[in-house]
């Protein structure tokens, strides 16, 4: 990402005629102390002087910190707790910006794991505290794979990834659809936007805009969040497999009285029983035996006794998973806590809600280091070892039998006698159900059909992060789910396939055509919506076109907004969604970047103008935090447009601004007001040194410093109101 | 269909603001905009965010009139831009008028019209120019009314008391373009 965000503000190209000379304007964002200095003076002045110190800065620095300043930013990476984690969001560490959206999509495609536990081992577990039982204790380590994970790609050259992870379901859950609790995962996902809205303001109503290290916009944690339970919102579906297991964890513990038995029972459990797994499942998955063995309670040498006839049984495909069975409390020398889940769908957030309020205090279970050490060494193992080398397999063996085939001049002649001999005479009458092996009463492919199984080699390479392969397999396989009317499957391959075009690094922006993406978009969300109704997977398929088409950077910045205007056209969204999305075209406007020597192909005033909207926006639903810092993002993308400094050259949208700027500022003090009186004395020593830091960023916060002055400090303030009106005229134009 | 010219400086202070409507098809000239009275700034707004396009449409193309060259969808607002030698720039907002089903909120966020489906309009369906604000006898009728405009801004700019960077208070000058409106969109 190059991004001159720190630079000093690029002057848009000079205007046509020669003649009229352009003064620069002032520099907003000095890095010069002796720029500071200067407005510092300034502002002292307007101040006049009044010596209301403490009631001022106990306000100013409540107000939404400016973080695109370096003093702020540091500010708030010593305390972290105040912006970010207030959402929960597990991305603390690692600085922002369109790479980690990116990583974040990577990763929501990761490869499905069940988990398939006996009773016995489910007990042990939930006497360590965690009422889930032993899915629930290995999820959170799933989500991050220790160390580098290696995976070959279909030409043979391998790549490490630092970031792989895998999702461990309960194998009772796969493929049963939750009975959908009165509201779809869209208002669920509302739902826990407005919940997560009202705690991060009850908590501390600070500001929870984060900027990456250039000072661009970031996605909002809360954003952040909205799009993790969007992508992993979905349940298991015939039309993809990303929710299919890869493979199957059956775990048994070493208190089970007749172990090989229970192992026996489980997997015929997981086949044939009652509990198998939905029709529209490929069944061969890999098998993967698990022996708990009860540290505490149990003689090691039994165990691994057990452990190789496990071995001697099933083969390679087992782990002995060494635990205590005693429940680890806080206060335990080597406890370590529990990793939060990052990946919870919408449902989860909801049950869940009470533990994001407080967090880290009880919520959260803890583990012995040892054990949590032993579930990392055995996800490694389980992953590095038997699930990915099982992927690049079967992709190998299915791109060798069946793509191939389908590739080769004899496929292409089968798929093209099939359209046209079936199309001629059955087209109408017979043509979804005679032509392939799309079962159009139930609406899946059955596994092993040719078709299915490229989807799932797709997935696969998509998974393993082959873009090249995954993207050539939708290519191919696209157009058939056309033909045979199987519309969810066509919606889902063309919106894949766009999705790893985007994805695959080695693709550089001018290779791919990105009106072809665009199409490809274009015909899943129309296939997803008009054709099969399922707004969760349309808004899905939307948001990763933006996300994706945004992080491609220059022209493709333009679509990615555009896609963004159409989600909110669609109205796949709420109002709490609404306000996200404007501000997600917003970030798009503002991530293109002017390029060349004539620093043209900016689009700062349209950046500007949609998060003026968003601040309007948030102050509509009463989140005047929110919308404070939207606006203060639309003056830092107006400040290089503008001649003067916040001075509108037309005389509406100057009124409306100042009007908006005021009423944010109202409401705001309003909200606080509360808050002030009752954390005052704590928070005063704490800000009155940020004061400075904020004020001496850009002297336009007069207007906002203004009232405080006369509204908090009305009885402290030695030489009373300041004249006034001047908390009016806000965008010192003086 | 709705019309907004503005006449920037070059140093994008606005000149001159007209709005109104159109005349065609039985248009009784006055511009009814999808967003609600209290949010007239929209075109103001869109106006300016479309200068990001016109700068760099304004290097790529060596005409003086532009075309159409944005476009803001949640409105269904179209911006045509012309370029005069001095440096003004004409830009025309035109927007289909309101579908009766569409519902603008406050900030014009929430109509459900999607990019050029806007189409179809009540009043005015008879006329070209107002139907699809992107075909080409629209933008050969704002290439009309621009050159009109202009014609009659180059007389203005030629006065003695008129400096240039001054706003046109000139009301033949307004009357013109009103006139200039009538005749051709």
């Amino acid at each position: 990402m190059t991004s001159p965000g720190d630079a000093t503000p690029v002057k848009p190209p000079p205007s046509f005629s020669p003649g009229v000379a352009r003064v620069a304007s002032p520099s907003r964002y000095p890095e010069e102390h002796e720029s500071t200095q200067s407005i510092d003076v300034q502002l002292a002045e307007t101040q006049s002087a009044s010596s209301s110190t403490p009631p001022l800065s106990a306000t100013i620095s409540d107000l939404p910190n400016r973080s695109g300043s370096p003093h702020s930013r540091s500010g708030r990476s010593s305390t972290p707790h105040l912006a970010r984690s207030s959402i929960g969001s597990p991305f603390d560490g690692r600085a922002d910006g369109s790479e980690d959206i990116r990583s974040l999509i990577i990763r929501s495609f990761s490869p499905t794991i069940a988990v398939h536990a006996s009773e016995d081992t489910d007990d042990l577990v939930r006497n360590k505290g965690f009422k889930g039982g032993f899915w629930e204790l290995i999820r959170p380590f799933g989500e991050t794979v220790s160390g580098k994970v290696v995976i070959r790609d279909s030409i043979g050259s391998s790549r490490a990834w630092e970031d792989y992870g895998v999702r461990f379901v309960s194998f009772k859950g796969i493929g049963k659809a939750t009975p959908s609790r009165d509201s779809g995962p869209l208002a669920q996902m509302e739902e826990v936007l407005k919940k997560q809205l009202d705690s991060s303001e009850g908590l501390m109503g600070a500001s929870i805009r984060t900027k990456d290290v250039l000072g661009f916009p970031a996605a909002t944690p809360l954003f952040k969040s909205y799009l993790q339970q969007l992508l992993c919102a979905a349940p298991a579906a015939p039309h993809e497999t990303f929710g299919h297991p890869v493979a199957n964890v059956i775990a048994i513990s070493s208190r089970n009285p007749a172990p090989l038995e229970s192992l026996r029972q489980l997997y015929a459990d997981s086949t044939t029983g009652d509990r198998h797994l939905p029709d529209w499942v490929h069944q061969e998955y890999l098998r993967y035996y698990v022996l708990v063995h009860d540290e505490e309670r149990d003689d090691i040498t039994e165990s691994t006794k057990l452990y190789d006839q496990m071995k001697r049984h099933f083969g390679l495909h087992c782990h002995l998973l060494r635990l205590r069975s005693s429940q680890c409390v806080v206060t335990d020398d080597d406890s370590v806590q529990v990793p939060r889940c990052e990946w919870l769908s919408p449902s989860e957030h909801l049950s869940g809600a009470e533990t994001l309020v407080d967090l880290g205090t009880d919520g959260t279970p803890y583990l012995f280091d040892s054990d949590a050490t032993a579930i990392r060494a055995f996800i490694r193992e389980l992953v590095v070892q038997s699930v990915i080398p099982f992927m690049e397999n079967k992709v190998a063996v299915w791109n060798d039998q069946v793509a191939s085939r389908r590739r080769g001049i004899s496929g292409r002649f089968i798929s093209m006698s099939k359209r046209w001999a079936f199309g001629s005479s059955s087209r109408s009458s017979m043509g979804s159900s005679g032509g392939g092996n799309y079962d159009s009463t139930q609406h899946f492919y059955t596994p092993d059909s040719p078709e299915a199984v490229l989807r799932k080699m797709a997935d696969f390479a998509f998974m393993l992060r082959d873009w090249k392969l995954s993207t050539s397999t939708y290519e191919m396989i696209r157009s058939d789910f056309g033909n045979d009317k199987a519309w969810k499957y066509h919606a889902g391959a063309h919106e894949m396939c766009a999705v790893s075009m985007l994805l695959n690094p080695l693709a550089t922006s001018a290779k791919i055509k990105l009106d072809s993406v665009d199409q490809l978009f274009e015909t899943a969300c129309y296939s997803y919506l008009t054709r099969c109704s399922d707004a969760p997977h349309a808004l899905r398929c939307l948001s990763l076109a933006v996300e994706l088409l945004k992080s491609r950077g220059g022209s493709a910045t333009e679509s990615a907004a555009k896609w963004a205007m159409r989600v909110m056209d669609f109205g796949l969204v709420g109002s709490v969604g609404q306000i996200l999305y404007t501000e997600r075209v917003a970030a798009c406007y503002a991530s293109k970047t002017p390029v060349g020597a004539a620093k043209w192909g900016g689009r700062r005033r349209k950046a500007g103008m949609w998060s003026t909207l968003a601040a309007d926006q948030w102050l509509k639903a009463g989140k005047p935090t929110l919308a404070s810092a939207c606006l203060e993002e639309a003056e830092r993308l107006y400040a290089d447009v503008l001649e003067a400094d916040g001075v509108f050259p037309m005389p509406e949208m100057q009124n409306f601004v100042d009007n908006l700027r005021h009423a944010i500022k109202v409401e705001y003090l309003e909200a606080r007001g509360f808050d002030a009186r009752d954390d005052s004395p704590t928070e005063d020593p704490l800000d009155t040194e940020e004061i400075s830091e904020k004020l001496d960023k850009r002297n336009h916060r007069r207007s906002l410093i203004g009232l405080p002055v006369q509204l908090d400090a009305g009885a402290l303030n030695p030489q009373g109101p300041r004249d006034p009106e001047n908390p009016n005229d806000d965008f010192e134009r003086a | 269909m709705s019309y907004y010219f503005t006449i920037l400086s070059p140093t994008d202070t606005p000149l001159f603001n007209i709005a109104f409507g159109t005349s065609k098809g039985g248009g009784d000239g006055i511009a009814r905009f999808r967003f609600p009275e209290t949010a007239q700034y929209m075109n103001q707004f869109i106006i300016h965010s479309s200068l990001d396009i016109l700068e760099e449409a304004q290097w790529t193309n060596g005409a003086m009139y532009l075309k159409h060259i944005d476009t803001y969808p949640p409105a269904a607002a179209y911006i045509s831009a012309f370029l005069t030698p001095s440096g003004a720039r004409f830009l025309l907002l035109h927007q289909p008028p309101h579908l009766p089903s569409s519902t603008s909120t406050g900030s014009g966020l929430g109509s459900s019209s999607l990019l050029g489906s806007a189409g179809s309009t009540t009043r005015a369906s008879s006329s070209s120019v107002a139907a699809n604000p992107t075909s080409p006898q629209t933008e050969e009728a704002v290439r009309q009314f621009m050159n009109e405009v202009y014609e009659n801004y180059v007389k203005t700019a030629m006065s003695p008391f008129y400096k240039q960077g001054m706003e046109i208070k000139s009301p033949v000058f307004r009357t013109r373009v009103t006139a200039a409106g009538k005749k051709w969109l």
